[in-house]
């Protein structure tokens, strides 16, 4: 049976997304630190539990 | 008939075909990808990203779709897929409500506000998933199993979360009140009590609808029965019977829940996804209220690697890849080129979806699965209001020729 699909698009594509992942990693707080960089803040072990929804809204009854 | 009885019988077993070069590639990615977060973050998120490949698997060799469970239940009244459903809240109602309310320091439940931003929200998401084709989940994995239209829809559901990201502070300025645990007014046995009860209501208006069409109640969708194959061919070739990806969605929110401190969510991470891509273009969005509050500033500005609703989503992808290799059909859907109402359907939808998803704080599994497992009270409005969109979701699908 014929494939449905074509290998080297799919290998482009998840590529792709490795290369923005690791672009983006590249330039964040989390691979600063593990390059040595002191003094950065990074979001691994911060949660919000302050927070009144999973996204990090806060309640209505705190907003004017 | 099953491997044995077919061999009784003489007959040759169907050849077992695995699309070799899928799995190899998902099972590279799974394994580049895993390294990464290895190297780069903590053993927890190593467990997360494997904890999100093995409910990809589940959703797709399940066939776990929430759309496709409320649409047979409306038009075909069927109701296999819904009460799988049910019977998928109520279990991990019964298993993660006493974990979040133990007392043990750092779990956090998906609570919400209710209100306006909530009730409008839900609805939209609920026409959004009948057009675009899936939930939040429902979207992930069948992008992950190749389908094309699918990856439409996921576009605008990124782009339709970051609109509604931008417009969230304004939402919740209207009528609304905060989250209501229901533990707070039942006490946790109480809680899980009145869930149970409001699933099992659920659960009968369904087998009334079933067998007020049909007589008689779908059964074997759910249990070991009638399967062309043994356990473990089906197993990991799929299709698994519901049961199977009932336990196994069960267990993974509860691991979610005891290993990153919060219930499973989906959508947070296409909000983060958007934004990143808009800030790589020149957009400053810490200039709206929404990426300003502490967690989203934190998740735009630190690696897509630490944020636990990305890398269980990047799991959940290459799993259903994965086991949609094992079932030799990956990109099966997409075999025909995508016409033009149903490529527009998966643009409406998405936009739809993601902007529901975001005003009405998650999807299927953030605010439903996820709320219900937390005994919050926004998961049953969520449910109701998501429900009611569906029902025009479903009168809709006709004009954008998408089938039944």
């Amino acid at each position: 049976m014929d494939k449905a699909y074509s290998r080297g698009r799919i290998l482009i594509m998840l590529g792709v997304i490795l290369a923005l992942i690791l672009v983006d990693h590249l330039n964040s707080p989390t691979f600063a630190f593990n390059s040595g960089q002191g003094n950065v803040q990074t979001a691994l072990t911060q949660r919000d539990e302050s927070a009144c929804a999973p996204c990090g809204a806060p309640c209505p009854s705190t907003r004017n | 008939m099953s491997e044995s009885a077919v061999l009784q019988a003489g007959v040759k077993p169907p050849a077992w075909i695995v699309d070799r070069f899928v799995v190899l590639t998902a099972l590279a990615g799974l394994g580049v990808l895993g390294g990464l977060i290895w190297l780069e973050t903590a053993p927890f998120m190593v467990a997360l990203f494997a904890i999100g490949t093995v409910l990809g698997m589940a959703l797709y060799h399940g066939a776990f779709g929430f759309t496709a469970g409320w649409r047979n239940l409306v038009l075909k009244k069927r109701g296999a897929g819904m009460r799988a459903q049910l019977m998928l809240f109520a279990l991990s109602s019964l298993i993660m409500v006493p974990m979040l309310y133990s007392g043990q320091a750092g779990l956090v439940g998906a609570v919400a506000p209710v209100g306006t931003s909530l009730v409008v929200g839900s609805f939209m998401f609920g026409i959004g998933m009948q057009l675009g084709g899936g939930c939040g989940s429902g979207t992930l994995f069948t992008v992950g199993a190749g389908n094309i239209r699918m990856v439409v829809t996921l576009v605008f559901f990124i782009a339709g979360a970051v609109l509604g990201s931008i417009h969230l502070p304004w939402w919740l300025d209207q009528p609304g009140f905060d989250p209501v645990p229901l533990v707070n007014t039942f006490g946790v046995s109480g809680a899980i009590i009145v869930q149970l009860l409001g699933l099992g209501l659920i659960a009968r208006w369904v087998n009334r609808v079933e067998l007020k069409a049909h007589g008689t109640l779908e059964r074997n969708e759910l249990l070991w029965k009638g399967q062309e194959h043994g356990v473990l061919r089906t197993l990991i070739s799929g299709r698994w019977p519901f049961t199977w990806a009932i336990l196994i969605l069960a267990a993974g929110n509860a691991l979610t829940l005891g290993i990153g401190g919060s219930p499973w969510s989906v959508t947070f991470a296409f909000n983060v996804w958007g934004a990143k891509a808009l800030e790589a273009v020149g957009v400053n969005m810490s200039q709206f209220e929404f990426w300003q509050w502490d967690y989203p500033a934190m998740a735009l500005k630190d690696s897509l690697l630490t944020n636990i609703p990305s890398v269980m989503n990047f799991g959940l992808l290459l799993g259903a890849m994965l086991a949609a290799g094992l079932a030799n059909r990956f990109n099966e859907a997409s075999r025909n080129r995508p016409q033009r109402r149903p490529l527009l359907a998966a643009v409406v939808g998405g936009l739809l979806l993601g902007y529901g998803a975001r005003l009405g704080f998650g999807c299927n599994i953030g605010a439903l699965f996820s709320g219900i497992s937390s005994a919050s009270l926004h998961a049953w409005i969520w449910f109701a209001c998501a429900f009611a969109g569906s029902l025009i979701g479903i009168r809709l699908r006709p004009w954008f020729r998408l089938p039944d």
